[in-house]
């Protein structure tokens, strides 16, 4: 079962990491899942694959109520964000998934209705959870050609999908970033390879470098804190990405 | 989740046997058609043959008959069995969703979640019943695909005895219902090897 930690509280506003997975199969990619909560709503993001299912859900259903989850949010379209989408929609059919209008009619494919999805444009757009406005921001071709991040202005938070993922080696399972330079080894061949445009990682660099963040939570790996966040971005900044030797 | 003694679940069984028998009716299908064509050659070839084969001519119309029959019935045979495929597929689906939703309900210690559970469960039991279902409409439809072709082999067969009085004609009529007995048997067996399916025996 994978494990819960819950990254930021003030009062009923919460976000919750769900983490590492000691029983997960070597051969499915690690994933991390978060979940918002404010008011007694809740959100989550990057829901994960079918087959993580039972652990995010175990997890999840220990700090919440899984049928009053109110929405999905899917950065990207990929099986491991979330190829999980029926079997969510069991719990709650009434839910809702906010996905990128380009992938509004793939991502139906792992289930739904034309009900459960909401278009996300371009330039993004603001969601609501009980009260709470959350930020969803362009992120695209990071890496997918219809990619967004979540900020939390108020919890000063940057839910960051594939950006900032490391793929870190059996053992090292920590939750945060405790070395940025030890750490960054296994995050440069992923982003080199994952991340397709240097035009875009250089504006989203600029946008985010303005934004006020504590937390910059990856997909992936270990979450980013304090100053390793612009540490983060720096380093995201000067690297060359989307160049295959092959 | 029904399992076969090799292990394999019966739906992913059911499915590889539903997808040879498809198989094995486009192949009917196609020879079914060629009956149409055979059909119409007699039925040249009789007229052409005017008084020295009248018998053959009212068999050779029989024979355009039953062949349109038969690709009436090879029509409906096809429904079916995409049908079939369909709901073999979804039954397979609801296998790997029920394992995944036990899962997570059965590690969570959240009460009340087992009713998702018995939910889906009730909607699988409604897919095995259309599919048990649609199974006994196939076998039914398979044996009356067979009667239909024995009543072929039958007009065939009389086709061919009065050949043997088409006097100037008896080697080309021969020919032609000699070949026309030869495609329904060749449906025939063919019939037979489906009815014998394993597909048939799961519930």
């Amino acid at each position: 079962m994978k494990k819960t930690n819950t990254i930021f509280q003030e009062g009923d506003h919460k976000w919750i990491a769900i983490v590492r997975d000691p029983e997960r199969p070597g051969h499915l990619v690690d994933t991390n899942e978060y979940l918002v909560l404010h008011g007694g709503k809740g959100m989550l993001l990057d829901p994960g694959g079918a087959e993580v299912f039972p652990a995010v859900f175990s997890a999840l259903s220990g700090e919440f109520d899984p049928s009053a989850l109110s929405a999905v949010f899917a950065s990207h379209q990929d099986p491991d964000i979330c190829s999980s989408l029926a079997l969510w929609l069991e719990f709650n059919p009434g839910m809702r998934c906010y996905v990128s209008w380009l992938w509004a009619s793939f991502i139906p494919h792992f289930g739904g209705t034309a009900e459960t999805f909401v278009s996300m444009p371009d330039e993004g757009m603001d969601i609501a959870l009980d009260g709470l406005m959350l930020q969803a921001l362009p992120a695209h071709y990071l890496h997918s050609s219809g990619n967004f991040h979540l900020y939390d202005r108020r919890a000063k938070i940057l839910f960051s999908g594939d950006v900032g993922a490391a793929l870190l080696p059996a053992g090292h399972d920590a939750l945060f970033v405790d070395n940025f330079d030890t750490h960054i080894r296994y995050a440069e061949g992923f982003h080199k390879r994952w991340m397709g445009s240097n035009e875009a990682k250089r504006r989203w660099c600029e946008r985010v470098a303005q934004m006020d963040i504590d937390l910059l939570c990856p997909q992936h790996g270990a979450i980013y804190q304090g100053a390793d966040v612009q540490r983060f971005i720096n380093w995201f900044d000067e690297l060359q990405v989307g160049i295959l030797g092959a | 989740m029904v399992s076969t003694a090799a292990g394999k679940p019966q739906a992913g069984v059911d499915l590889l046997r539903i997808v040879r028998i498809n198989e094995e009716i486009k192949a009917v299908v196609g020879v079914a058609f060629k009956i149409n064509i055979m059909a119409l050659n007699a039925i040249f070839l009789a007229k052409r043959a005017g008084t020295a084969a009248l018998g053959f001519g009212v068999l050779s119309n029989e024979l355009r008959v039953f062949s349109q029959d038969l690709r009436t019935c090879m029509g409906a045979l096809t429904e079916l069995i995409h049908r079939c495929v369909n709901e073999v597929s979804v039954v397979l689906q609801d296998i790997r969703h029920t394992r995944l939703l036990r899962d997570a309900v059965l590690m969570s210690s959240m009460p009340g979640l087992a009713v998702v559970v018995h939910r889906r469960e009730a909607a699988n039991v409604e897919h095995q019943e259309r599919l048990a279902g649609l199974r006994r409409q196939l076998q039914r439809a398979l044996e009356d695909a067979f009667q239909l072709v024995e009543l072929g082999g039958v007009l065939a067969k009389s086709a061919k005895i009065e050949a043997a009085y088409g006097q100037g004609f008896a080697a080309s009529l021969a020919q032609v219902s000699g070949e026309f007995d030869g495609v329904v048997e060749e449906i025939r067996n063919s019939l037979q090897a489906l009815q014998r399916s394993d597909f048939f025996k799961s519930n």
